[in-house]
């Protein structure tokens, strides 16, 4: 997990620079995620509210064809085969929480999930186009 | 002396800063106990609602493989296992008994979450168990999956089988977030009470530190006052414990000369007196009693006198000790001895004065009661003390008292008692003394008085007359053997000086009648008793009258005529010389006044007035001179005044002063006569210096004139010598005719005597004055 954190930073301090990334604002509860399902690619804000009742991450990944693989608890995403893939993570956040994660989107299609155990598999799951 | 507060240097000073140290540790204990306890009754609360939730894991993962069991044909009871997870997720919300699992422990009665973000979670979590249980549900009874809506979920999984795993999933993890939740807002709450427990504890201590630095202080400051009092104080402070020493102030050790280390412990005991030493030692360990004097030795080895007071501050847990306050009243103890002293001694002498021995005086009287001893009082007058006192002037008289004083230490024994009456009269107790001793230590007195006496340069020899009494058998109470030791004492005197007299009940009465003179002459004085005579003085050559002396005569109802050697002295003695002189003065002023007038008197006729020596010690006497003078109309010249030798020769200021006066009567025109010129102890010379004009021979001369050649020969140089220096010489008290001749042959110039004429009252002297005969020697 720690290597995803060093690795959004590394992202995020990567793409964020000029001030000029667009805000896109991403709101989670139980157990659905809402993004606008277009959005200008080039840098990105999202500013990830929570809405509760439950804890939530936001993991963003490129988006394949399939499903995303799961792990053998059959309850979660398996994170580690998507790294590649992978363009950032936030970690459980509270509920009623706001916090941001700085993305760099080439064009292309992308999916957001919550990797909380059954969450994906509960409907924690959403995908946008970068134009 | 200043009031006496209890020594307690600390008393009280310390209570209000102990008591609020006190106060602030216990309330913040208080709430740091009470949180405490309450902290951990949540924290078991928190623990069994933590262990409930987690147990939601379980029992929602059991559920699924009882389902499955079920589903494959196995026996499992999945309905009791979906009732807990309902009843479990009823109780997280809303408090109630969550049921025992497995029986592994016990149901636990909980109370409902109040946290809005553990409650909202708690909500999700019971939506997702009905969710659970209710696909359960539909699996095991072959009915198509409910719609999956009450917690949000939008599985995509049709398989039913997955659809359940799924929501167990959500379920276990949503209560697992939840303990999660309910664990932080535990570690939030409990990091805020460990917070406020620390900033109690740092409040409630550093409180108590500032009042225990103010104590310390308060007390330092209290201390240092203490130490500055009884450092600054004059007071001797000494502070014992268990009867050693155990601190001694500056003062101590500076009266001491000696170092603190010294006095300490036993140290003290060697600066205190022996005799003294008991009472310091029970003070000191008893701090009784509360006062004392005690005497300590200073530097010089001298013995202070120390009134201390002493405190008990045993009990006094600043001092524990006793406290002993003393000071040096050691020049008052010396005062007051010497007033003591000086109340019951003679000034001059350093003998007992009148008081002292009256006091012990009395005290033999009660000794000699019980012991029926015997002892003497005797009473001695000097012979001849007037005389010295008044030739030699009052320190010479001093210098011979102190001597006599000595003189009689050194005779009597040590228990005797010698006191000064007063002037020249002594007061004797013989202890233990009949009249035989009594008397033989009188004339032993006299042998050591005999014995010359250098004074003012001359060689005197003294005499004295004692009168002895004995108790009991000349009476029994003190003022009676004083009065007859007196009596004994005049009768002495009366029988010719230098006696030992011992009282005799004849005495008594011929004294009764010499005290009753000074009584009856102030009446005499009152009711006009006292007369003036006059006694003619006749000029040797033409036998003409050339003055008269005054003389004063006295003719007491009840005794008769009184002689002037019998009341003179009582009017000397008493002071009442001066009326008795002032009357005479305006009398016989009046008189010569009167005579003057009609013409009697010859151009040289003088009135000779004897003027004591009392008169002239008083002031007022030149004054009262001039106003009789002045008011009688009488010529200062025609006024004589007489005064006995000393009254000029005499040292002191009162002589002076006496002189003084004469001189100035004299240079106012009024003769001046030497009376009874010869017995004393003038020098010729000094008469050079005086304006007299007339020397009176003394009668005693006079009378051995014709029969004594030793008489005759001073008689005819005081002649001579009046003749030498200008002055006019009279004979007085010639009674013989040969006196008269040998007078005449000398060269006398006036003579007074019976020969002529005794003394007589005014008229008789005017019926000689208007015969204008020159008088002849009676027949």
């Amino acid at each position: 997990m720690m290597t995803v954190v060093a690795v959004a930073a590394a992202c995020s301090s990567g793409h964020s620079g000029g001030g000029t990334a667009r805000v896109v604002e991403v709101t989670e509860r139980d157990f659905t995620i809402h993004i606008p399902a277009r959005i200008p690619a080039g840098d990105v804000r999202l500013v990830v509210r929570n809405r509760g009742p439950e804890q939530h991450e936001l993991i963003i990944v490129r988006a394949s064809e399939d499903r995303l693989p799961l792990r053998s608890d059959a309850a979660t995403v398996d994170e580690e085969g998507l790294e590649p893939q992978t363009l950032g993570t936030l970690e459980p956040g509270p509920v009623g929480s706001t916090r941001e994660l700085d993305v760099h989107l080439r064009p292309g299609t992308y999916e957001v999930f919550c990797n909380m155990a059954g969450h994906y598999l509960g409907g924690m799951s959403a995908t946008f186009t970068a134009t | 002396m200043r009031s006496r507060r209890s020594f307690s240097p600390f008393a009280g000073a310390a209570r209000r800063p102990i008591a609020a140290i006190l106060a602030t540790f216990a309330l913040s204990s208080a709430i740091t106990v009470g949180l405490s306890i309450w902290a951990t009754s949540r924290s078991q609360h928190r623990a069994a609602v933590l262990e409930i939730a987690a147990r939601q894991r379980t029992l929602a993962e059991r559920y699924v493989k009882e389902v499955l069991l079920v589903r494959s044909g196995a026996a499992a009871d999945p309905a009791t296992t979906a009732t807990d997870l309902r009843v479990s997720a009823d109780a997280l919300l809303d408090g109630g008994l969550a049921p025992a699992v497995n029986g592994d422990d016990d149901d636990t009665q909980i109370s409902g979450a109040t946290d809005p973000t553990v409650r909202a979670e708690l909500e999700q979590e019971r939506r997702l168990v009905h969710d659970l249980t209710a696909t359960g549900g539909a699996i095991l009874g072959g009915r198509p999956g409910p719609a999956a809506d009450t917690a949000h979920e939008r599985i995509t999984a049709t398989d039913p089988i997955e659809r359940l795993r799924i929501l167990s999933d959500l379920t276990s993890n949503t209560a697992l977030n939840t303990a999660r939740t309910i664990a932080a807002n535990a570690d939030h709450s409990l990091g805020g009470l460990i917070m406020i427990q620390i900033g109690l504890g740092v409040a409630g201590l550093t409180v108590s530190l500032l009042l225990a630095l103010a104590l310390v202080a308060a007390t330092r400051r209290r201390t240092a006052h203490f130490r500055s009092i009884v450092s600054a104080s004059t007071d001797l402070v000494f502070v014992f414990g268990d009867g050693r020493c155990r601190y001694v102030s500056d003062s101590v050790t500076a009266t001491a000369g000696a170092k603190a280390e010294d006095m300490l412990d036993e140290g003290f005991t060697r600066f205190v007196h022996p005799d003294d030493l008991d009472a310091v030692r029970m003070a000191a360990a008893r701090a009784r009693p509360a006062e004392l004097v005690f005497r300590m030795s200073n530097h010089f080895d001298e013995w202070r006198q120390l009134e201390a007071h002493v405190s008990d501050l045993r009990g006094d847990r600043h001092v524990r000790g006793v406290v002993m306050n003393a000071r040096d009243v050691s020049e008052r103890v010396r005062l007051e001895e010497e007033l003591t002293h000086q109340a019951y001694h003679d000034g001059l002498t350093g003998v007992a004065n009148r008081a002292l021995f009256r006091d012990r005086l009395d005290q033999a009287i009660a000794i000699a009661a019980r012991t029926r001893a015997s002892f003497a009082v005797l009473v001695v007058d000097l012979d001849g003390f007037k005389t010295v006192n008044d030739s030699l002037g009052h320190d010479a008289g001093d210098e011979l008292l102190t001597t006599v004083a000595r003189r009689f230490e050194d005779a009597l024994r040590p228990g005797d008692t010698i006191a000064r009456f007063g002037g020249d009269e002594f007061g004797l107790l013989l202890d233990g003394a009949g009249e035989e001793q009594a008397a033989e230590v009188g004339r032993r007195l006299l042998g050591r008085l005999s014995d010359p006496v250098e004074v003012a340069g001359r060689q005197l020899s003294l005499g004295a007359s004692i009168g002895v009494a004995v108790h009991p058998r000349d009476g029994e109470v003190a003022e009676d053997l004083v009065r007859r030791a007196d009596v004994a004492m005049y009768a002495a005197k009366e029988a010719g000086r230098g006696r030992v007299e011992t009282f005799r009940h004849e005495l008594a009465r011929e004294l009764g009648e010499s005290l009753g003179l000074e009584h009856e002459l102030r009446q005499a004085l009152q009711r006009g008793e006292l007369r003036v005579h006059y006694q003619p003085e006749v000029d040797l050559t033409t036998n003409a009258i050339v003055g008269v002396e005054a003389l004063l005569r006295w003719t007491s109802p009840s005794r008769g005529p009184v002689p002037p050697s019998q009341f003179i002295p009582v009017a000397e003695a008493t002071g009442l010389i001066v009326p008795v002189g002032e009357l005479v003065l305006r009398e016989a002023c009046g008189q010569t006044a009167d005579w003057a007038r009609r013409g009697l008197l010859s151009e040289e006729f003088v009135t000779w007035v004897n003027v004591s020596q009392r008169q002239l010690v008083g002031s007022g006497m030149t004054a009262l001179v001039r106003q009789v003078l002045e008011e009688t109309g009488l010529p200062p010249t025609r006024l004589g005044l007489e005064v006995t030798e000393t009254a000029i020769v005499a040292k002191g200021s009162a002589s002076e002063h006496a002189r003084a006066e004469l001189q100035r009567l004299h240079e106012w025109g009024v003769r001046l006569a030497v009376d009874d010129f010869g017995t004393g102890f003038s020098s010729l010379g000094q008469l050079k210096h005086f304006p007299v004009d007339v020397i009176k021979v003394d009668r005693t001369f006079v009378q051995g004139v014709a029969v004594d050649r030793k008489d005759a020969a001073i008689t005819a140089n005081v002649v001579n010598l009046a003749h030498v220096l200008g002055l006019v010489a009279i004979a007085e008290g010639i009674e013989s005719a040969d006196q008269l001749l040998s007078m005449r042959r000398l060269g006398c110039d006036l003579a007074q005597g019976y020969v002529f004429a005794r003394p007589a009252p005014a008229t008789d002297i005017e019926a000689l004055l208007m015969g204008g005969q020159p008088l002849t020697e009676a027949a």
